[in-house]
């Protein structure tokens, strides 16, 4: 009896290796840097094709003391929540975070309103504090960004960091300053795989290199929809893998704010009595809304929850083995 | 119930509105048409008045800015009467002018003599005929009836298998046979099966037979008077559809159509346009009312509906049945069209609620189901209409495409008629350097091709990103903020417009421009997926519609509108429900072939639920798509530079 071929899926093209932060020798100072993309098969189909780049963890720290998060993330982050650089030690130092993902919340007009110097200095500080690469995203009021990423970028000149969010709305300025300051960008699209391209291209049009974007095509926490943004992440990376450069981009997902947006990460014991433990119960929303994001071909996964961090890296490292596939 | 005197300038028309009634009402009431898109919601802010003296309540409204208000600019349909008032109705609110008919070149290709007669596809027989007859004066041994004596000498020129006569005509028969001596012309008209002696007068008038042919447009009505024995269109004429005042495209008036008073006055409206066109035309022509015999009708399902007072409602809700798809023949007067006073009225039928008798005359016209080779049908009119296929098969869609081309929901948007930018360039910097205008002079407006082009000079000048966003740094002192907010990109200053008012083009025109064009495009993709065909299995395509005679296929293309293949295949069809009605006005067997080889043989696709709709829309919107490599001769462009 003849033996049945491996029901194989060859795929002609790959995703865009990208590499976030920049070492001393390439004129940053940077101590490591993390490189994602490259995978020429689904997510961790090892035997159809190389993963050479594992998927990475940025933990997710604010440019001011976050009001409404759950104490759950605050009493594990501890004090150091109250200052952005021991904030982000403590990601480094003692979580083990692959990255750090600076949000200036503090920035919007309606939640402090921090000026473009001081948005500025935070990021210098923060380069200062840790070696690992910078993720630096605005608060998503275009206005606002449009004052203070330029300035960031420049204060962050030459050290790679990845910028955002750029939106088919608003890219212009955003475009310009990652050019001349050599970071990569975020594209940001909502959960439509069109919209995630047309993003890339308009962007591109301006000259910037493809091979420098990442895509956040928005998400969902498990349990609201999820299945969404699964899909259109995985038809986003079978496009690329087919041969579409226009979505060959690596993908970032936000982890731990959409989890902990949930009733079921934040409510007490006290409200919920028939739920279980309030403090891991958090913690495994977020592993939770974590591991079907990474099945759909996440590569940065930004995150809040120190123990879910630890969860979510060690899953990781059983996914990436290739021994006994 | 207090009654005020309410005047409408330029017109110099006053008539009594009760207290309370809008302005738009009251214009109706008054014969002065006013624009109004949504028929009267308040939601377009296309009926601009300005009310000069007296009193009125408006509510407020988000169309005006302050310089409207100091100016006494009201919204008609929001502005209530509340004392004697005088209105001016300004040029930019009238239903008015005379509409552009097909220019010369679309009319030739859609000539009819070139499909009906001698030699062509469809033999002349027209469903009004007149045949002179010398009857036998009857005697003792050959004493049949008038009747069957008219019958055995028609039978005697033509086999008519089922023939009948009215009893109007009976009445009279025995007297004119007498009186003319048994010299009598009979007219003869196709009525389903059989037909019909409609008429028997004394002598020979068989020289004078005439029929109109109607294209029954949303926004406008198009009529052929044609001379049923030569074949030939003595005189045409066009208006605006008067059902404007009640809806701007066809779901505000199903909409408005809720009850049997409502339904009567769109009825009126329609009817008294042709009757309007048919008075002209004969006027023009010089011949006589009473000589035109037979009117057939080309129109979209709800305006055939409302041609023939059917109740239209079920067209708009799911799942979309409309009463009738087989119009019947009847006499002209039981709809109140006026022209012999037994003279026959028809319309073509139609495929589904929103693809009409219009759509299936243009296929007449293009001639597509008689050839192997796959033909595209585009029928840009207030909506858009798709028809895929050959001689064997073919599958037809409607794209809710929207009023775009038309010049609605465009703020500066107007028709294609006197004043309206038709096409438009830019020099290298985003300027203007070159425009036409529609009948000349300064413009007022700019219609559907305008839009395309201005929209494919933006883009290649780099003033708006492909996304159809404007950008500042191309754009200059162009680009300004308007009134509520939007970004305009201004054409013309209006101190080189007609109503001196800018001429501009908005990022929410543009956004709408992208919306239309990609749901056609999204039309094409779907129909040819749905029988397994790509781009370049289509041999040729048809453009129809008042608004393709202006269009530039490499701009529309360029834009993502049409397909990209050879501009060579694209042609014009020119005004083909006009010229569609008139094949079946003029070939019984043309008119047979309507409901035998097309209306039947054609397969509808409902997008609404078709799923690559759905999945892919979003792609079409980006110019000219998000997918370049569908549009492989604009790639090539790309990468040249």
């Amino acid at each position: 009896m003849s033996k049945l071929e491996d029901a194989k899926e060859k795929w002609p093209a790959a995703i865009h290796e990208l590499t976030i932060g920049a070492l001393a020798a390439d004129g940053g100072t940077r101590t490591s840097t993390v490189t994602v993309g490259g995978a020429a098969a689904l997510p961790f189909m090892h035997f159809e094709g190389p993963t050479p780049n594992r998927p990475v963890i940025a933990m997710e720290i604010w440019d001011c003391e976050p009001p409404e998060w759950s104490e759950v993330v605050t009493d594990a982050i501890g004090d150091a929540i109250k200052s952005p650089t021991e904030w982000a030690k403590k990601c480094v130092e003692e979580f083990g975070a692959d990255l750090i993902c600076l949000r200036l919340m503090g920035t919007h007009p309606d939640f402090g309103d921090k000026s473009p110097e001081e948005a500025a200095q935070v990021v210098k500080d923060i380069l200062e504090a840790v070696s690992v690469p910078l993720v630096i995203w605005g608060c998503e009021n275009d206005a606002k960004d449009n004052e203070v990423l330029p300035r960031c970028s420049e204060a962050a000149k030459g050290e790679c960091c990845l910028m955002g969010t750029v939106t088919e709305d608003n890219y212009k300025t955003l475009v310009a300053s990652c050019l001349a300051d050599g970071h990569s960008l975020i594209g940001l699209s909502p959960i439509d795989i069109n919209i995630a391209k047309q993003v890339n291209i308009l962007v591109s049009e301006m000259g910037f290199p493809l091979d420098r974007v990442v895509m956040y095509q928005t998400s969902a926490a498990l349990g609201y929809g999820i299945e969404y943004p699964y899909s259109i992440q995985e038809r986003g990376r079978t496009a690329a893998l087919g041969g579409d450069k226009m979505m060959a981009q690596p993908v970032i997902c936000m982890v731990g704010s959409e989890a902990w947006r949930t009733k079921e990460a934040k409510a007490t014991a006290e409200e919920q009595p028939g739920w279980g433990d309030e403090t891991t119960r958090g913690v495994f929303w977020e592993f939770g809304t974590a591991v079907p994001l990474l099945m759909a071909g996440t590569d940065i996964l930004v995150m809040r929850h120190p123990a879910a961090v630890v969860a979510v890296r060690e899953y990781i490292d059983r996914l990436m083995k290739t021994e006994g596939v | 119930m207090e009654t005020y005197n309410v005047t409408f300038q330029p017109d110099g028309v006053t008539v009594e509105a009760a207290r309370g009634k809008n302005l738009l009402e009251v214009a109706a009431a008054a014969g002065v048409a006013v624009t109004a898109v949504c028929g009267g919601d308040g939601v377009c802010g296309k009926c601009r008045v300005i009310v000069k003296s007296g009193k009125v309540t408006a509510k407020p409204n988000i169309f005006l800015g302050r310089l409207d208000i100091q100016r006494g600019v009201a919204l008609a349909c929001q502005t209530y009467v509340d004392g004697d008032v005088v209105v001016e109705v300004p040029l930019e609110s009238r239903v008015g002018g005379v509409p552009q008919l097909a220019s010369e070149d679309a009319i030739r290709y859609g000539r009819v003599s070139e499909r009906v007669g001698e030699a062509a596809a469809f033999p002349h027989n027209s469903l009004a005929r007149k045949e002179y007859l010398d009857l036998p004066v009857p005697e003792i041994d050959d004493n049949t009836s008038d009747q069957e004596r008219i019958f055995e000498a028609l039978r005697r020129k033509q086999d008519i298998p089922i023939m009948q006569m009215g009893l109007s005509v009976l009445r009279d028969v025995a007297s004119v046979l007498r009186a003319s001596n048994w010299q009598v012309t009979a007219l003869l008209g196709h009525r389903g099966g059989t037909v019909e002696v409609m008429e028997v007068c004394s002598g020979d008038t068989s020289g004078r037979n005439y029929g109109v042919a109607v294209d029954l447009g949303t926004t406008t009505v198009v009529a052929h008077l044609v001379d049923l024995n030569s074949s030939e269109t003595l005189a045409t004429k066009a208006k605006y559809n008067s059902q404007v005042s009640f809806g701007d495209d066809v779901i505000a008036r199903m909409m408005y159509a809720t009850n049997g008073e409502r339904r009567r006055q769109l009825q009126d409206a329609l009817v008294s346009d042709v009757n309007d066109l048919i008075a002209a035309l004969v006027s023009e022509a010089k011949v006589k009312l009473q000589d035109v015999h037979f009117v057939i009708c080309a129109g979209n399902t709800t305006m055939t509906h409302f041609l023939y007072g059917l109740r239209p409602e079920h067209i708009r809700k799911d799942p979309y049945v409309p009463s009738m798809s087989y119009p019947p023949t009847v006499r002209a007067a039981e709809v109140g069209v006026t022209i012999s006073a037994r003279g026959l009225l028809a319309a073509l039928p139609s495929v589904a609620s929103y693809v009409g008798g219009d759509v299936i005359a243009d296929v007449l016209v293009t001639g597509m189901t008689e050839s192997e080779e796959v033909s595209l049908l585009i029928d840009m009119g207030t909506n858009g209409e798709l028809v895929l296929g050959n001689s064997d098969w073919m599958v037809c869609c409607s794209a809710s495409a929207g009023p775009a081309f038309e010049g609605g929901g465009i703020s500066c948007g107007m028709r294609a008629t006197n004043g309206a930018i038709e096409h438009i360039k830019f020099d290298e910097r985003g300027r203007v350097k070159d425009a036409g205008v529609v009948g000349g002079g300064k413009p007022l407006g700019i219609c559907g091709s305008g839009i395309i082009d201005a929209v494919g000079e933006l883009l290649r000048t780099g003033c708006i990103d492909r996304g159809g966003r404007l950008m500042p740094d191309k754009c200059g002192s162009r680009l300004r903020e308007s009134e509520s907010g939007d970004k305009e990109f201004v054409l013309f200053l209006g101190k080189d417009t007609a109503l001196g008012r800018d001429i501009v083009v908005t990022e929410a025109d543009i956004s709408n421009l992208i919306h239309t064009k990609g749901s056609i495009f999204m039309a094409v993709e779907c129909l040819l997926d749905h029988v397994g065909l790509e781009f370049d299995d289509v041999k040729h395509v048809y453009i129809a519609g008042g608004f393709g005679n202006y269009l530039q296929v490499e701009q529309a293309i360029g834009i993502g509108l049409l397909p990209d293949l050879d501009p060579g295949i694209f042609q014009c069809v020119g005004n083909g429900s006009v010229q569609g009605a008139k094949m079946a006005l003029l070939s019984l067997e043309a008119h047979e072939y309507i409901k035998d080889r097309i209306a039947s043989c054609m397969t509808y696709l409902e997008l609404s639920t078709y799923h690559k709709y759905m999945n892919e829309y979003s792609s079409t919107l980006f110019l000219p798509h998000t997918d370049i490599e569908k549009f492989p001769s604009l790639m090539e462009k790309a990468e040249a530079l």
